[in-house]
C-alpha cells in the first residue's frame, strides 16, 4: 500500500496478537515521550491507562457535577409546583414535605448523572463522528476480534515516521502500517438528505395536527383517548349501576353491622333536626326519617326495599335557588350539639380545607381553585359556589342544624358529604365555617388590644399594597388604551 | 488476563500468611478481658438504670458482633455464588469472623434466659400483663402471640443458629482443607452449595431481625426490617474486612498479597452499602411516614422525640452523607489508611445505628452518664470476647487461603 504516500498521513499503527505484547508496546511508547496515542482492544485491558501513561479522566467529575443538578432539579421543581406555584394538600402532607419529595429528586440524580456518563463520556472521546481514517485499513476490523493496536497520532510533538517505525520494530509486531485517509468520496450519498428530509418532514405531521387542531373550531365530539378516565366508571352516592340487582351503586352496610365510628343513637346528631320538635309537627315525616337511618327492612331484606322505592331525604328544600323565600318550617337544631373548643374547630379546618376549600375557597369567599378554574374556562354550566359568610347563611337566619343537612345531603349542583365525611367532622366543619364567617364580617373592636395594634398595621400595609396594584392596572391600561 | 507483572504465589508456609505473634499473644487477655467487661456492664446497667437497660445494651452489643459475622457469612457466600477472583486473598478474614456464629449462638442464651422470668424483662410480648396495660385489641393480640411464644421462639433461635453454623463451619472447614490439598473440586463443590447456602441465610437472617429486633415493640411492624438489619450487616462486615486486613499488614502478616486494588474494591462495596443503607431505612421510613398509620408510624415517633430525635438526625447526616461523600473518591479508596479510617469510622456509626433500634425499646432517655458507659462496656467486652475468639482460631490457621486455585488472579487483581 506504499502508494498511498501522497494522501494525508494521520498517524502509524502496529498490531499485536496478545494482551502483553501490546502492554509491553505501550510502555515502550510512553517511555519514548510520546502523548497522542491510543491503544484498541477487543475487550477491557486492566492496566492499559498506566501503561500508556493516560492521565485520569475527569469523566467522574462531570457525573459529579450533574447528580448534584439532577437533585436540586428535583427538589426544586416539586418545591415550586407543590409548594409554591399550585399549593395542593396531598394525603394531609404540608405543601412542603420533604420525605415526599425525595424518591423525585434521587430518580433524578440518577437520570443526570447517567446522562452525565453517557454523553460525557461522547463529549471527551470526540463522538460522535461518522468516520475514522484507522478504518481504512481493512486488518484493523480484527480490533474487535482477536487482535490489539497501538496508534500513535502524526499530530504528537514528537512525531517522526522513521523513528516510531524503529521504536515499533523493537517490539514483537509483524504488521506496522501508516493511516492514511478514506480512499472513498468525502461526499455524502444524495439519498441520505432524501431520506433525512422524508424522515424529518414527516414527522412534523403530527405536530400540524395538534397545531391546527389547536386553532380551529369542529362541529365533531371531542376524541376520547382514554375514554374511562375522562369518563370515570367509579359512581357517586345516589347513581344507579347495573352491577346489582338492587340498582344500587353505593352499597348499604353489611346487615347488622355499622362502620366505625359511627354508631349514634342520637338522631338529632344524626340529621340536624330536633327530632321532638319534628315529631310534634310531623309524626309521619320523622318516622319516616327514623326509618331510613334505621331502616330494619334494610337490615334483613334489600330486595324488599327496592320495591318500596323512595328513601330520599325530601327535608331539604327541593332546591330553588333562592331557597330563602320560601317557608322553611324544619326545626333545624339552633347550636351545635359538639362542645365547640379549639380541638374541634382545628378538626373543623382541616376537613373544611380538604372537602370544602377547593370550591368554596380557603376562606369561605366562594373563589376557591375550581372556582377560578370554571371562571377561567368559561365553563357554561357552572354555578357558582356560595359565599358563606353572605348575609344570608348566618347563625340567626340559616341554623346549624340546617347547614349540618346541607353539607349532609347537598344543595343545588352541590354533592351530599354524608358518604365521605363522618358525622362528628361535618359538626366540626359547621363549627369551622361559623368561625371563618365571624372572622370575615369582623370589626377592629372585636379584636383582643394586644393584637389590635399589630392588626392595624398588617391592614395599613395590605391597603397600600392594593392601592398600589390598582394604580399599576390603571396605569397599564390607560397605556393599552393609548397604544390602540 | 493481565498477569503481565509476576506475581508470585508464596510457599504456603510462608510466614507471611501466619498470624504475627504480637496478635496471637493478645488472644488470651482480650477473651478475659472481654467477659469481665460483658459482666460489669451488664451488671452495672441492670443494677444502676434498670434490669430491661442493662438486658437492652447486652442485646445492641450482642447484634453489634453477631451483624458482623453474618455479614461476613453473605460476604464468603456471595464471593463463591459469583465466582470472584478478587476477593480471595481477603476472603480468610471474613471466614474468620463468620465462624464467630457459634460462640455468639452460646452469648444469646441470656437472651433467651429473660424468657424463663416470663415478666417482659427484655421482650414486652413476653409480659403476660402487657396487652390489657396498653389496651391492645384482644383480636391482633392473639394472633401475635403465636408467634411470639416463648417456646416457639426458642426453637425459633436454636434453627436460626443451626442454620448458620452449619453454613459457616461447611464453608470454614473446606476453605482450610484446601489449604493442605490445593484441590479444585473443594472450590467447585463450595460454588454448589452457595446458592442454596444463601438462601438459607437469608430466611433466617430476616427471621432472626423480626424475632430478636423488631418484636422489641410487639405491635409493630415493617416487612422491610429484616433488609433494613441485613444492610447494616453486609456495610459493617466490609468494613471490618478492611480494617482487619490493614492491621494485619500493620502487625506484619500478608503485606505483598493484599495491594490496593483489594483496598479499593472493598471501598467501592464501602461506598455502596453505605448508599444500600441509607437507601433501604429511607423506604421503610418513607412507606411508614406516608401511610401515615398510627400502628406503623409510633415506632418513628418515639424515635423523634427528646434524644432519640437527635440520634435520628445524627444517623442520617453520620451514617450516610459523611460517609458516602468520604468514599466517594477513588484516591481515598485508593489509599489503605483513608479508607480503614472510613471502614473504622462506620463501624462506630454501625453500633449507634443498633442503639437507635434497640434501646428507644428500654423505654429510657439513653439512661444518662451510667446508661452510656454500660452499653459501651457491654460493646468493649462483646467485641473484644469476639476478636480474643477470632485472633484464637487465626493463630491455627493460615491468614489467606494458600492454595485456592484463584490466588494467583486475586494476586494480579487490578481495578484499572
Amino acid at each position: 500500500m506504499s502508494e498511498n504516500n501522497e494522501k494525508k498521513v494521520h498517524g502509524l499503527v502496529a498490531e499485536y496478537t496478545s494482551v502483553d505484547t501490546l502492554l509491553d508496546a505501550c510502555r515502550r511508547v510512553r517511555d519514548a515521550g510520546y502523548k497522542k496515542t491510543d491503544a484498541f482492544a477487543p475487550f477491557p485491558v486492566h492496566g492499559i491507562d498506566k501503561a500508556l501513561g493516560i492521565k485520569p479522566t475527569i469523566l467522574p467529575w462531570i457525573v459529579l457535577a450533574c447528580g448534584l443538578a439532577g437533585t436540586t432539579t428535583g427538589l426544586a421543581m416539586q418545591i415550586w409546583m407543590n409548594s409554591i406555584d399550585y399549593k395542593y394538600i396531598i394525603s394531609g402532607k404540608p405543601y412542603l414535605s420533604l420525605p415526599a419529595f425525595i424518591p423525585v429528586a434521587y430518580e433524578l440524580t440518577i437520570l443526570f448523572a447517567s446522562f452525565g456518563a453517557f454523553f460525557g463520556m461522547w463529549a471527551l472521546n470526540g463522538l460522535p463522528r461518522f468516520s475514522n481514517p484507522i478504518f481504512t485499513d481493512p486488518r484493523f476490523d480484527r480490533a474487535t476480534d482477536d487482535r490489539f493496536f497501538l496508534y500513535i497520532d502524526a499530530k504528537d510533538d514528537k512525531y517522526d515516521e522513521g523513528s516510531i517505525r524503529s521504536l515499533f520494530g523493537e517490539t514483537t509486531t509483524d504488521y506496522i502500517q501508516t493511516v492514511v485517509d478514506d480512499d472513498s468520496s468525502p461526499k455524502v450519498p444524495k439519498g441520505i438528505f432524501v431520506a433525512w428530509a422524508a424522515v424529518a418532514s414527516f414527522s412534523v405531521i403530527p405536530l400540524l395536527i395538534v397545531l391546527k387542531m389547536r386553532v380551529t373550531n369542529s362541529p365533531m365530539p371531542r376524541f376520547h383517548v382514554f375514554f374511562d378516565m375522562d369518563f370515570s366508571p367509579a359512581k357517586d352516592a345516589q347513581q344507579t349501576s347495573t352491577l346489582f340487582a338492587d340498582g344500587r351503586a353505593m352499597r348499604r352496610d353489611v346487615p347488622g353491622t355499622v362502620a366505625r365510628g359511627e354508631i349514634f343513637t342520637d338522631m338529632d346528631f344524626m340529621t340536624g333536626i330536633d327530632m321532638d320538635l319534628l315529631t310534634e309537627m310531623n309524626a309521619a315525616k320523622a318516622e319516616q326519617l327514623v326509618s331510613t337511618f334505621n331502616n330494619p327492612h334494610f337490615l334483613q331484606d334489600d330486595e324488599e326495599i327496592n320495591v318500596e322505592k323512595p328513601e330520599e331525604l325530601e327535608i331539604d328544600e327541593p332546591a330553588p335557588p333562592t331557597s330563602e323565600s320560601v317557608m322553611d318550617t324544619t326545626p333545624w337544631l339552633k347550636k351545635n350539639p359538639m362542645p365547640i373548643d379549639a380541638k374541634l374547630l382545628k378538626q373543623g379546618k382541616a376537613q373544611f380545607e380538604i372537602y370544602c376549600a377547593v370550591c368554596h375557597g380557603l376562606n369561605g369567599g366562594g373563589n376557591g381553585l375550581v372556582n377560578r378554574r370554571a371562571q377561567k374556562i368559561l365553563a357554561a354550566t357552572w354555578i357558582p359556589p356560595s359565599k358563606l359568610n353572605q348575609p344570608g347563611l348566618m347563625q340567626d337566619v340559616y341554623p346549624d342544624g340546617k347547614m349540618f343537612s346541607t353539607i349532609s345531603n347537598g344543595i343545588r349542583k352541590m354533592p351530599g358529604y354524608s358518604a365521605q365525611i363522618k358525622t362528628k367532622d361535618r359538626w366540626a366543619i359547621v363549627a369551622y365555617v361559623r368561625a371563618l364567617q365571624r372572622s370575615q364580617n369582623a370589626n377592629i373592636d372585636q379584636v383582643p388590644d394586644e393584637k389590635r395594634e399589630e392588626i392595624l398595621i398588617e391592614q395599613e400595609e395590605v391597603k397600600q399594597k392594593l392601592k398600589e396594584q390598582a394604580e399599576a392596572e390603571a396605569k397599564a391600561a390607560e397605556e393599552a388604551a393609548q397604544k390602540n | 488476563m493481565s498477569e503481565h507483572d509476576a506475581h508470585a504465589v508464596k510457599a504456603a508456609d510462608d510466614p507471611a500468611f501466619q498470624l504475627p505473634a504480637t496478635l496471637s499473644s493478645l488472644s488470651l487477655p482480650l477473651c478475659i478481658g472481654g467477659v469481665a467487661a460483658l459482666l460489669i456492664g451488664w451488671a452495672f446497667g441492670s443494677s444502676i438504670v434498670s434490669a430491661r437497660f442493662g438486658m437492652s445494651a447486652y442485646l445492641t452489643a450482642f447484634m453489634y458482633c453477631l451483624t458482623i459475622s453474618l455479614g461476613s457469612l453473605f460476604f464468603v457466600l456471595i464471593q463463591h455464588l459469583v465466582r470472584a477472583g478478587w476477593s480471595v486473598v481477603v476472603r480468610r478474614i471474613a471466614e474468620l469472623f463468620m465462624v464467630m456464629v457459634i460462640p455468639l449462638g452460646v452469648l444469646f442464651i441470656p437472651v433467651l434466659a429473660t424468657l424463663l422470668f416470663g415478666d417482659g424483662t427484655l421482650y414486652n410480648w413476653d409480659d403476660p400483663n402487657y396487652a390489657s396495660e396498653n389496651h391492645l385489641p384482644k383480636d391482633a393480640w392473639t394472633e401475635k402471640i403465636r408467634w411470639l411464644s416463648q417456646d416457639w421462639f426458642t426453637a425459633r433461635a436454636i434453627f436460626y443458629f443451626l442454620a448458620w453454623s452449619t453454613v459457616a463451619v461447611w464453608y470454614f472447614r473446606r476453605s482450610v482443607e484446601q489449604d493442605e490439598t490445593g484441590e479444585r473440586a473443594v472450590s467447585d463443590r463450595m460454588i454448589y452449595w452457595s446458592g442454596p447456602a444463601i438462601m438459607v441465610f437469608c430466611g433466617a437472617t430476616s427471621f432472626a431481625a423480626f424475632d430478636w429486633v423488631m418484636s422489641l415493640a410487639p405491635m409493630w411492624f415493617s416487612t422491610m426490617f429484616g433488609v433494613y438489619i441485613f444492610a447494616g450487616s453486609v456495610l459493617s462486615a466490609h468494613c471490618m474486612i478492611c480494617a482487619v486486613s490493614f492491621l494485619l499488614q500493620r502487625t506484619g502478616a500478608m503485606r505483598d498479597e493484599v495491594t490496593i486494588e483489594h483496598y479499593h474494591d472493598l471501598g467501592k462495596y464501602i461506598f455502596g452499602f453505605v448508599f444500600f443503607w441509607a437507601y433501604i431505612s429511607f423506604s421503610q421510613y418513607l412507606l411508614i411516614w406516608y401511610g401515615n398509620i398510627p400502628e406503623e408510624t409510633h415506632w418513628f415517633y418515639e424515635r423523634q422525640l427528646g434524644v432519640w430525635g437527635a440520634v435520628s438526625i445524627v444517623l442520617i447526616l453520620l451514617h450516610w452523607a459523611l460517609p458516602f461523600l468520604g468514599t466517594m473518591s477513588l484516591h481515598i479508596r485508593r489509599r489503605p489508611p483513608l479508607i480503614t479510617f472510613w471502614a473504622v469510622y462506620i463501624l462506630a456509626m454501625h453500633y449507634i445505628d443498633l442503639y437507635w433500634m434497640i434501646m428507644p425499646e428500654a423505654h429510657l432517655e439513653v439512661g444518662g452518664v451510667a446508661g452510656i458507659v454500660c452499653s459501651l462496656l457491654c460493646l468493649v467486652g462483646m467485641l473484644s470476647l469476639m476478636f480474643g475468639l477470632v485472633l484464637r482460631v487465626a493463630d491455627q490457621t493460615k491468614m489467606v487461603p494458600v492454595r485456592d486455585p484463584r490466588l494467583q488472579e486475586s494476586l494480579a487483581f487490578e481495578n484499572i
